[in-house]
């Protein structure tokens, strides 16, 4: 394996632990977390094509993994804003206890 | 490349007004005395809402068209036309506000400005890094007026739901476009279609693509990623939940169009028989298939108005997928035109809904019952999008199910798998009319509640209910008109 592969191997292993997390956890700000693990392997894999490629475009991965840095910042804040307006009504963030949608 | 500056903001003016006016939206708020009634200070975000969506209206008509800034925008007829759907749909969100009291309306209405600035720039992305960040930029936007509109718990949980799907679909995106520029070493689609059409498909490429369908199927809420759909379409505020189901699908629809027919059609597999290697049809068809079996068949099940809407949008979706496979020989026109007039009726259906909920509680279909009676203006107009949403004519849903399905029907004949699931479409219709049907007669025929007075509406929400039904039947009457905006 060359070290581009390590790295893509890598990100597909995060990027899998994420997903895990995200669909099987209960507890909303372990899915949150999941969820930021999932996009910070796609984070790696830009920086490791970048990293790697012969391209002729000069620093495009980088700069697409600062915006989806700060994305990922925003949808963090947005998430843990929305984990506090359920804690205020249910006393609880546990997921499997938001069911009062249904049908 | 070489940037010029000018020409961009000479692009962007629609969205520049957008902004503008939500920052003016907030700062009128806080110059107002923050202690008014709500419904005051509701009325003036309003106003000032209303004008910035306006003054959008006249540079996304008569603006520059063509590529942009290098070609990280693109304004062709399907940009320009989904910008101006976004903009009479959200006009038309604005309306339904008027009848939903929302809980901080400035905030709110500046939100949902936020939210058709994203859906707006969507709709003109030639570029990865740009569509990601207007995709967010909607997505986190909705995520929020799903949340803030209400203090009911119900609100909260559609709204957490509806980011934990969102941030997963998000996540998709995001990992497919890091594939597809680890692939192609650029994130333009005109490079990236070059790139494909010399390299053909590779596995790499597919799983990118596999992960580009997930997240748009989450956008779009297509079966198998609509888990979220019933659950916020239910507990979100109604303006909300009407932007979810208008704009935001119909802006999702345009730039999934663009990444899949200009940016990877080399990799589309043959649309007739779906033979001739790998690509993204088969996976699309799915797709299709399943929003438009289970939506149908779930909807028949729901006694929540809202539920049922949700179940229709999702069965909705897939005849619309249909529309996106058979975009790449008759072009987006048709899509367009059955994604905007589905988007007239839900905003009106939504809009409708809510106003019944001022004087009394309307989530069951039987909470309807004796519309007729109760404000025989409500009852036409709803009549009007039930009927549309349906597929009757001379309403505008009967041509954009026409016009889709026959162009899904000259992608391969009835024998090939296009073919297939326009006549399943079709069938699907049928069972659809079932549903609908009882939504019109308990509007026209059931009597009304012992219990239940006339239902009044404010001004600005009979104007936008009027408006949609009025565009339904003359969209209906006069395809052409929005045709014409793709010749």
């Amino acid at each position: 394996m060359n070290a581009l592969q390590l790295c893509l191997a890598f990100s597909s292993l995060l990027f899998a632990v994420g997903l895990a997390g995200a669909l099987a956890r209960s507890n909303a700000i372990i899915v949150l977390l999941g969820l930021e693990l999932m996009l910070n392997a796609a984070n790696i894999n830009f920086i490791a094509f970048w990293r790697f490629s012969p391209s002729s475009a000069p620093a495009t991965g980088v700069i697409f993994v600062l915006f989806s840095i700060a994305v990922a910042a925003a949808e963090a804040a947005v998430g843990m804003a929305l984990v506090i307006a359920i804690y205020r009504h249910q006393k609880t963030i546990r997921l499997p206890d938001a069911t009062d949608l249904k049908g | 490349m070489n940037p010029d500056y000018v020409a961009l903001f000479n692009a962007l003016r629609p969205e520049t007004a957008l902004v503008l006016g939500a920052l003016a939206v907030l700062g009128l708020d806080m110059a107002i005395d923050r202690r008014r009634p709500v419904g005051e200070r509701q009325r003036y975000a309003l106003w000032v809402a209303a004008i910035a969506i306006a003054a959008a209206f006249v540079p996304a008509w008569h603006g520059p068209r063509g590529q942009v800034f290098g070609s990280v925008l693109v304004l062709d007829h399907l940009a320009v036309a989904t910008r101006l759907g976004v903009l009479v749909l959200t006009m038309l969100t604005l309306g339904v506000i008027r009848a939903a009291p929302v809980r901080h309306p400035a905030e709110y209405i500046a939100v949902m400005l936020f939210a058709a600035t994203g859906l707006m720039l969507m709709a003109a992305a030639q570029q990865l890094l740009l569509a990601f960040l207007a995709l967010e930029l909607a997505s986190l936007s909705l995520y929020v007026i799903t949340g803030i509109g209400s203090a009911r718990p119900d609100a909260a949980e559609a709204a957490l739901k509806y980011f934990l799907f969102g941030g997963m679909a998000a996540a998709f995106l995001l990992f497919g476009f890091s594939l597809i520029y680890g692939v192609t070493g650029s994130i333009e689609l005109p490079v990236i279609a070059a790139q494909i059409s010399v390299q053909g498909t590779n596995p790499i490429l597919l799983v990118a693509l596999v992960m580009v369908l997930v997240a748009f199927g989450f956008k779009v809420a297509a079966a198998p990623f609509h888990l979220w759909a019933p659950d916020v379409y239910q507990g979100a505020p109604a303006p909300s939940a009407a932007l979810i189901a208008s704009a935001s699908k119909l802006a999702g629809f345009a730039l999934f169009t663009r990444l899949l027919w200009p940016g990877f059609h080399a990799a589309s597999g043959s649309a007739a028989t779906f033979a001739g290697g790998p690509g993204w049809l088969p996976a699309v068809a799915v797709v299709c298939a399943a929003s438009l079996l289970l939506g149908n068949f779930a909807a028949l099940a729901q006694v929540n108005v809202r539920r049922l809407l949700a179940y229709s949008a999702i069965a909705h979706a897939g005849a619309m997928l249909l529309g996106v496979m058979a975009a790449g020989r008759s072009g987006p026109g048709p899509l367009f035109y059955y994604a905007s007039t589905y988007g007239l009726a839900t905003v009106g259906a939504f809009g409708v809904v809510t106003t019944v909920a001022i004087s009394s509680r309307c989530e069951k279909i039987s909470d309807l019952a004796g519309l007729y009676r109760r404000s025989p203006f409500l009852a036409a107009t709803m009549t009007v999008y039930i009927l549309s949403l349906a597929g009757i004519p001379p309403l505008a849903g009967f041509f954009g199910k026409l016009m889709v399905f026959s162009a899904a029907l000259q992608l391969g004949g009835v024998a090939g798998p296009a073919g297939w699931l326009a006549l399943l479409a079709i069938a699907l219709s049928a069972v659809a009319l079932y549903y609908y049907l009882i939504v019109v007669k308990q509007v026209l025929v059931a009597d009304p509640p012992a219990n239940s007075g006339p239902v009044a509406a404010p001004a600005a929400t009979k104007l936008a209910l009027g408006a949609a039904a009025a565009l339904i039947i003359l969209l209906g009457l006069f395809p052409g008109v929005i045709l014409g905006l793709f010749q």
